[in-house]
C-alpha cells in the first residue's frame, strides 16, 4: 500500500466533488435561495482537500491492486460525507437521513428519506440528482478522465469502480477510455435533456430527471415521481433513455463508430433485451382485464420494468396494486440488473449468461464424465477463474440481501417490506414493495436499518468484492 | 504398390524434366520414386546422412547432403537449370524459404511447396501470385479432410473422389458376397441405369487392374470403381447390399490438425461431432474451437469409453490420431463395437496394405495424396479438378472442351483416342448425361475421362491439342 499517493488521490477527488457544488450553489444565486449550505460545504471541501493534496505531494506514484480496493472504498465513503453536509448544514435533514439520501444519491439507487419534495430548495433538489449523474459514471473514472496524476496506477482504480466482471477498456489507454465513456454520458445526457424539453417538462425538472435517468438513479423533484407529470411522451422518452444508460457503454462507443453488426450480436445485449421483452409481456398479460388499453398497458408495463431492471426505479403508477406475479416479475428484475459497464446496479445480465452456461455444462458433464466442455462466451473461453468469481458473487449477493433483510425483519417488519428493501438497497434500484413501496418513502425507517441500507447500497454500487475485501484479514496482512 | 520401374527414360511424348527435392522424408521420397518412375532426373536434398544412404540404395536418384536452406546445397542440387522444384523437409518455414527462393532468385518455373499450417499457405500463396512461373502449396492435412468429407457420405466407398462440382463422384466399392452386382456383365448396366450415369471405370482383381469393357463381368471380391451421379447413390449402394446406417453421430478419434478440422467441418453441416483425445491440453484446445461438437478426453482405443460415448450407434467413426498404429487398431475397435462405417488415417504402406482384409471401411493417407498431387502438377500444371488415381494404376481427368478442338470434330468412336480410354460423364448445359460412341463432345462440356496410367501420357497429348 501507498498511504501517501492514495490520500493524495482522495484529496483531489475532495476538491473535484467541491468543485460540483459550484452547480447547485450557482442555481441558488440565480433564484434567490439560501446558498449557505453550498457555499459553506463547497469552501471547506475545497479547502480541506488542497490542503491535504499539497501536504502529500509525492514522487512515488505507484499504486498496487490493494491501493486500488483502498482509494476506491475510501472515496465512496468520503463523496457520500461530503454530498450529506448541504443537506446536514441547512438544517434540512437530520445526519442519517442526510448520509443515507446521499449515499442514495451517489450510489445511483433513489431511495429517498424525503417525505415531500415540495419543501425543499430547487437548488438542493438539483443536488440530489447531480449526486446521482456524478456515481453514475463513477466518481474516480471522472477524476481518471480530468487528472493526469493517476497513470499506469489508474487501471487498479478503474478495475474496482466499474460495473460488470470484466472492466472493458474501448481505447488503448485509460485516459482516452474514461474521457470516451464520460463523452458517451455527456453526449446522452444532452439528448435526454432537450427530448424531454420537447415533450413539454421544464428546463428544471429535465435537468433533474435527466440525471437521474442516465445514471439510472431515480430521485425525482415529484413526490409521484415520473407518473405525477401524466404525459405518455415523457414516460417512453424516458423509457428509451433509461433503457440506453441500462447498456454497456461499450457498445454506445461501438454504435457511435459504426459497428452496429457486433452490437447486435452482443450475446450480454441479446439475453437483455430478452429479459426485457419477456418480463413486459407477462406484465402486460397478469394486468389485463376490462378497460384495458393496449397502449397505456403496455407503456405502464414497459416503463416500470425497464425502470427496475435497469435500476432507475422511476414510477408512474402504484405497481403495489398490482397481481402478484406481476409484483413477483418486479422483484426478481431488481436482482437482474442492468448490463455490465453500464451505469445500472443489480447483478448484472452478463453474471447470469455466464451462470447460466456454467450450469448448463455442469450438467452436461454430468451425463458425459470424461467430456471436456468449456463455457464460451463470444467464441472465446471463459476461464475457470473468472466463472468461480461470478458464483462467488452471486453467493455473496445472495449473503448480504439475506443479512440486509434480517437487519430490516428485526426491526418488526413484514417479509415483503423487509425482502424487498434489502434488494433494492443492493441492486440500486429505488423503490421496494411494501412499506417501502412505489409511492412510500424511507423517512419511517429506524437509523439503524437506514445506515444497513445505505451499507448495502454501497456494497451494491461496488459490486460487493471491493468493498469485501476491505474487510479480510488477509488485505491487512503485510 | 509399384508399377515396375522403367529404367529407358520417360514414355514417348513427355519432355523428361529435371526435379530438385528438398527433404527426404516421406513425403520426398515417395515423390522421388514416383518422379524417377515417371522418368524424370531427381535430386534430393537432405540433412540426415542415413537417411540419404537409403534412399540411394532404393532410388535411381541423385543425392545431396545439407539443410534445405542453404543456398550452397540447393545450388550443389542444381536448382539453377531445374524444372520443378519441391520443398517437402518436415517444417513449413523451411519450405517456405526454400520455395521462394526457388521461384524468386533462382527463377525456377514451377515450385511446390508442402505446407500444413492454412495461414503460411495463404501468405505462400499471397508471395508466389507476384512471382513468374506455377506455383502452388500443397497441404497434405488439407488434402486428407477433404478426402474424409468426401468419404464420409458415400458409406462402403473405400475411395471417393469428387468431379464436376461434386455432381459426377468416382468412388471404389468392394464387392460383397450378396451383392446385387456379382456377376453382372457390364454390358448391362446400362439397363440398370438406363438414363443416369453410372459407369465402372476400373476394376481390381487380387493384385490385378482392369479397365473394363462390355463384355467384362463384376465378380464377388473385386473392388468397383464406378463413375456415379450423385443423385443415384442410394440406388447403387441398395445393388451393393450396403447396411441402412441409422446412427447420425460421428466420432473422430484425436484432436489432431486433422481431426479437428474434420469435426469442424462436419459440425458446421450439422452433424453431431464427437472428438476423443487423449491428451488433456489437446482437448481444451479444440473444445475452445470447436462449436457445437463434444470433446472427449480419454484414449481411442478404450473400450469402455468408446461405448459409453456411443459408438455402438455411430454413423461413422474416424480414426486421426497422430500414432497410425493407434488409428488401426481404434478403428478395428470400433467396428467391433458396431460403429456403421470407420476410417483410418495410415501413412505406412505395410500397414494399408493389411488394412481392407480387416475391415476397416477406408484408410487415408495424407502421404499418397499428397504425393498425387504432386505428380499431377508435374504433369498438368494446375488441373480444374484434381484427377484421381485409383492407387496410382488408373487416372481419372476432368477437361474442358475447347472450340476447336480435335475431340469435338467427329464421335467419339471415330476419334481415335488412345486405346482404353472411357469417358463416363458429360456435363453439359448444366446436365449431366453418359455419351456413347456414336455422341460427339462440343465446344463447353465438361467431360470426365478414365485411362490407365501408363497410357495417361498419350491423352495428354490428346487433351494439350
Amino acid at each position: 500500500v501507498n498511504p501517501r499517493f492514495d490520500l493524495h488521490v482522495l484529496a483531489w477527488l475532495l476538491v473535484i466533488v467541491g468543485a460540483f457544488l459550484a452547480v447547485p450553489l450557482l442555481v441558488a444565486l440565480l433564484l434567490g435561495e439560501s446558498t449557505g449550505p453550498f457555499l459553506v460545504t463547497g469552501a471547506a471541501t475545497i479547502g480541506v482537500g488542497l490542503g491535504i493534496a499539497r501536504a502529500t505531494r509525492t514522487d512515488d506514484r505507484r499504486l498496487r491492486p490493494r491501493d486500488g480496493f483502498v482509494v476506491v472504498g475510501a472515496a465512496w465513503l468520503v463523496t457520500s460525507i461530503v454530498g450529506a453536509l448541504p443537506y446536514l448544514v441547512g438544517g434540512t435533514l437530520g445526519p442519517v437521513d442526510a448520509l443515507f439520501e446521499a449515499v442514495s444519491g451517489f450510489t445511483t439507487t433513489g431511495s429517498t428519506v424525503v417525505e415531500d419534495t415540495a419543501g425543499l430548495d430547487r437548488s438542493l433538489l438539483l443536488w440530489r440528482a447531480l449526486t446521482h449523474w456524478i456515481g453514475g459514471m463513477g466518481i474516480i473514472l471522472f477524476t481518471i478522465a480530468i487528472l493526469p496524476l493517476l497513470g499506469i496506477g489508474g487501471m487498479q482504480l478503474f478495475r474496482a469502480e466499474v460495473p460488470g466482471p470484466v472492466a472493458d477498456k474501448v481505447r488503448p489507454r485509460l485516459v482516452e477510455t474514461a474521457r470516451i465513456l464520460w463523452a458517451i454520458y455527456v453526449g446522452l445526457t444532452a439528448a435526454e435533456v432537450v427530448a424531454l424539453s420537447l415533450c413539454g417538462m421544464s428546463l428544471f425538472d429535465s435537468v433533474c430527471h435527466t440525471f437521474a435517468t442516465v445514471a439510472t438513479g431515480g430521485f425525482s423533484t415529484r413526490n409521484g415521481s415520473v407518473g405525477d407529470f401524466d404525459s405518455a411522451a415523457i414516460e417512453w422518452v424516458v423509457t428509451a433513455f433509461m433503457l440506453f444508460a441500462g447498456m454497456n457503454f461499450v457498445l454506445h462507443f461501438r454504435l457511435f463508430t459504426g459497428r452496429v453488426r457486433e452490437v447486435l450480436c452482443d450475446v450480454e445485449l441479446r439475453y437483455f433485451a430478452a429479459v426485457v421483452v419477456v418480463a413486459t409481456v407477462i406484465v402486460t398479460l397478469t394486468r389485463w382485464g376490462p378497460g384495458s388499453t393496449v397502449e397505456a398497458d403496455l407503456r405502464s408495463a414497459a416503463f416500470h420494468v425497464v425502470s427496475i431492471v435497469t435500476t432507475t426505479g422511476f414510477v408512474a403508477d402504484d405497481f403495489e396494486l398490482w397481481p402478484a406475479l406481476a409484483q413477483l416479475v418486479l422483484l426478481a428484475l431488481m436482482v437482474l440488473g442492468g448490463m455490465s459497464g453500464s451505469t445500472g446496479g443489480g447483478v448484472k445480465s452478463l453474471r447470469i449468461v455466464l451462470a447460466v452456461r456454467s450450469l448448463r455444462a455442469t450438467l452436461h458433464r454430468l451425463l458425459h464424465p470424461h467430456a471436456v466442455i468449456p463455457v464460451k462466451y463470444g467464441g472465446a473461453v471463459v476461464t475457470e477463474g473468472l466463472l468461480a468469481e461470478v458464483w462467488g458473487f452471486l453467493l455473496a449477493y445472495a449473503a448480504a440481501a439475506a443479512v440486509g433483510s434480517a437487519v430490516v425483519a428485526a426491526h418488526g417488519y413484514d417479509l415483503l417490506t423487509a425482502t424487498s428493501a434489502a434488494l433494492t438497497a443492493l441492486g440500486n434500484v429505488g423503490p421496494g414493495i411494501g412499506e417501502v413501496g412505489a409511492y412510500d418513502n424511507f423517512a419511517h425507517l429506524p437509523s439503524l436499518v437506514k445506515l444497513t441500507l445505505s451499507g448495502l447500497m454501497l456494497l451494491g454500487r461496488l459490486e460487493i468484492f471491493t468493498l469485501l475485501v476491505l474487510f479480510s484479514r488477509r488485505f491487512w496482512q503485510r | 504398390v509399384g508399377v515396375p520401374c522403367d529404367l529407358a527414360g520417360a514414355p514417348e511424348g513427355v519432355k523428361a524434366m529435371d526435379a530438385v527435392v528438398v527433404g527426404g522424408g516421406l513425403v520426398g521420397s515417395t515423390l522421388a520414386e514416383r518422379l524417377s518412375q515417371d522418368g524424370h532426373s531427381v535430386t534430393v536434398v537432405e540433412q540426415s546422412a542415413s537417411q540419404l544412404r537409403s534412399l540411394s540404395d532404393h532410388l535411381d536418384v541423385a543425392t545431396v547432403h545439407g539443410s534445405g536452406s542453404s543456398v550452397d546445397s540447393l545450388r550443389r542440387a542444381g536448382i539453377e537449370s531445374c524444372d520443378v522444384l519441391f520443398a517437402c523437409t518436415s517444417s513449413d518455414e523451411v519450405n517456405m524459404v526454400v520455395a521462394l527462393m526457388g521461384a524468386a532468385i533462382f527463377k525456377v518455373p514451377r515450385v511446390v511447396a508442402r505446407l500444413r499450417a492454412p495461414e503460411t499457405e495463404a501468405s505462400f500463396q499471397v508471395i508466389a501470385d507476384k512471382l513468374p512461373g506455377e506455383h502452388v502449396s500443397l497441404n497434405p492435412e488439407l488434402a486428407a479432410v477433404e478426402k474424409i468429407l468426401s468419404l464420409l457420405p458415400v458409406p462402403g466407398a473405400v475411395d471417393v473422389s469428387p468431379f464436376l462440382d461434386g455432381r459426377l463422384l468416382i468412388a471404389g466399392f468392394p464387392i460383397r458376397l450378396g451383392s446385387d452386382f456379382g456377376g453382372l456383365l457390364l454390358s448391362h448396366m446400362r439397363l440398370l441405369f438406363a438414363e443416369t450415369p453410372v459407369m465402372v471405370v476400373a476394376i481390381r482383381r487380387g493384385s490385378v487392374w482392369i479397365v473394363p469393357h462390355g463384355d467384362d463381368e463384376i465378380r464377388v471380391g473385386d473392388l468397383v470403381y464406378f463413375a456415379l451421379d450423385r443423385a443415384e447413390m442410394t440406388n447403387v449402394l441398395a445393388l451393393l447390399g450396403a447396411r441402412p446406417t441409422t446412427g447420425r453421430r460421428v466420432l473422430v478419434a484425436g484432436a489432431t490438425r486433422i481431426g479437428v478440422a474434420v469435426a469442424q467441418r462436419l459440425e458446421s453441416k450439422g452433424t453431431a461431432v464427437t472428438l476423443v483425445e487423449a491428451d488433456e491440453a489437446a482437448c481444451r484446445e479444440a473444445a475452445a474451437t470447436l462449436q457445437r461438437a463434444m470433446v472427449v478426453q480419454g484414449s481411442p482405443t478404450d473400450r469402455a469409453l468408446l461405448e459409453e460415448e456411443g459408438t455402438p450407434h455411430a454413423a461413422a467413426f474416424i480414426a486421426c490420431t497422430d500414432d497410425h498404429q493407434v488409428n488401426v487398431v481404434a478403428s478395428l475397435l470400433a467396428r467391433r463395437l458396431g460403429a456403421a462405417h470407420t476410417f483410418a488415417l495410415v501413412d505406412d504402406p505395410a500397414l494399408s496394405g493389411l488394412v481392407g482384409e480387416l475391415g476397416i471401411d477406408a484408410v487415408i493417407s495424407p502421404r499418397l495424396l499428397t504425393v498425387g498431387l504432386a505428380a499431377q502438377f508435374v504433369r498438368r500444371g494446375r488441373v480444374r479438378a484434381a484427377a484421381a488415381l485409383l492407387e496410382d494404376h488408373v487416372e481419372v481427368v476432368e477437361a474442358e472442351i475447347t472450340a476447336g478442338s480435335r475431340l469435338t470434330q467427329s464421335t467419339l468412336r471415330d476419334l481415335a483416342l488412345p486405346r482404353g480410354v472411357l469417358v463416363p460423364a458429360i456435363l453439359r448445359d448444366g446436365g449431366l448425361l453418359v455419351p456413347r460412341g456414336d455422341d460427339r463432345l462440343q465446344a463447353g462440356d465438361r467431360a470426365v475421362l478414365a485411362i490407365t496410367a501408363e497410357r495417361a501420357v498419350e491423352l495428354d497429348a490428346v487433351l494439350a491439342e
